[in-house]
């Protein structure tokens, strides 16, 4: 079952959905309405391996807007930190930035209960599109979910501004692993 | 609801889920994370044809690597066969992969209930990526449904490995089947 936006707010109050900075203005019947960050990351060495650390190169996106080239990926950021120990998340742009033609995930809109941090959006646009800091972009869903929780400890727990991929972890062999140093946060709420 | 991590897992020991080959390390906090098999396709058709099959054309992922270059489709499999009689079942590229400029499927994450297969994906990428046998690509949540139980009796049931497009065997004056 997915929440209602005023169950978002019931379980936002209990400290059951984590929500910061929180607007009730950016609930919605089924969602909660986040915004834009003000940070954009973009691959800079081509192709992009798994295998090797990937090689960024961070925009800042000022107060007069930034234009996204057409197809051409951004990792983009949401300005709030939102997650749930409590409750399944997923994401989807708001369906007016979607009728710009923008993508803000690339099939991947399902996140982890337990994860909290900002969350990284994958910008993709049809046609060039300006951008500015701080806009409604997109809107985080939360879904009961049936069964013992696990919460999310991953290498992206507590993320700040956009993260690009670090799949390069996925391929380390475990005595090469370095232990990540995790935020805690979510603890707090448990 | 969506089934969490340990609810997969306890479904899978009790048959009801079936995830072949399964690893409990792949378990994630709401879903089961799943490889990507050596075996893609290409359509070699400049025009695809809603009403006729189109020509295809097989890769073999090599293990050092193959790049995906952009603009193009490429079908992918799951190496694991997975699917439920008693859960509906969604699809997603995981994080990781998503964030590395990868699409793995096109607007179509609904899995049916009983469809018990290697998946299908629908891999374009916004850049050149590179891409490896087995690697961990996606990510598959089960959801507990409502109503009498329907199985999915479709074309793609049967699926062995990457299937192509079968929208040409649709009876184009009717519905159209699953």
């Amino acid at each position: 079952m997915i929440l209602t936006g005023s169950e978002i707010v019931n379980q936002y109050r209990r400290r059951r959905i984590l929500i910061d900075p929180f607007d009730e203005l950016a609930v919605n019947p089924n969602s909660y309405n986040f915004r834009l960050g003000d940070k954009l990351k973009v691959y800079d060495s081509f192709p992009v391996d798994p295998k090797i650390p990937s090689s960024c190169r961070e925009i800042e996106i000022p107060s007069s807007g930034y234009v996204l080239d057409a197809h051409r990926l951004y990792l983009g950021h949401t300005l709030e930190r939102l997650g749930s120990p409590h409750y399944a998340p997923t994401f989807a742009a708001r369906s007016s930035v979607a009728r710009l033609g923008l993508f803000i995930n690339l099939s991947a809109s399902l996140g982890d209960i337990g994860f909290f941090g900002q969350w990284t959006l994958q910008l993709y646009a049809v046609q060039p599109i300006r951008l500015y800091p701080g806009m409604c972009i997109g809107q985080m869903m939360w879904w009961q979910p049936c069964g013992e929780i696990c919460l999310y400890n991953g290498k992206y727990q507590g993320s700040t501004g956009p993260a690009s991929t670090k799949i390069h972890h996925d391929f380390l062999q475990p005595e090469e692993a370095v232990p990540e140093t995790r935020s805690v946060d979510v603890e707090v709420a448990v | 609801m969506i089934l969490t991590g340990p609810e997969i897992a306890e479904q899978v020991r009790c048959g009801r889920i079936v995830i072949d080959p399964f690893h409990s390390e792949r378990i994630e906090p709401n879903s089961y994370g799943f490889s990507l098999s050596p075996h893609v396709m290409v359509y070699e058709d400049r025009v695809l044809d809603a009403r006729r099959a189109p020509a295809q054309r097989s890769i073999e992922l090599s293990e050092d690597g193959f790049v995906l270059e952009p603009r193009v489709l490429y079908l992918g499999s799951t190496v694991e066969r997975l699917g439920s009689l008693h859960y509906a079942a969604t699809l997603y590229a995981c994080r990781s992969v998503s964030t590395m400029g990868m699409w793995i499927h096109y607007s179509a994450p609904l899995g049916h209930m009983g469809a018990i297969i290697p998946w299908t994906l629908e891999m374009q990428t916004t850049h050149p990526v590179v891409v490896y046998p087995n690697m961990l690509i996606g990510k598959i949540a089960f959801w507990a449904t409502a109503g009498p139980s329907d199985r999915y009796s479709g074309r793609y049931r049967d699926s062995q490995t990457t299937v192509g497009s079968r929208l040409a065997d649709d009876d184009f004056g009717g519905r159209g089947a699953q």
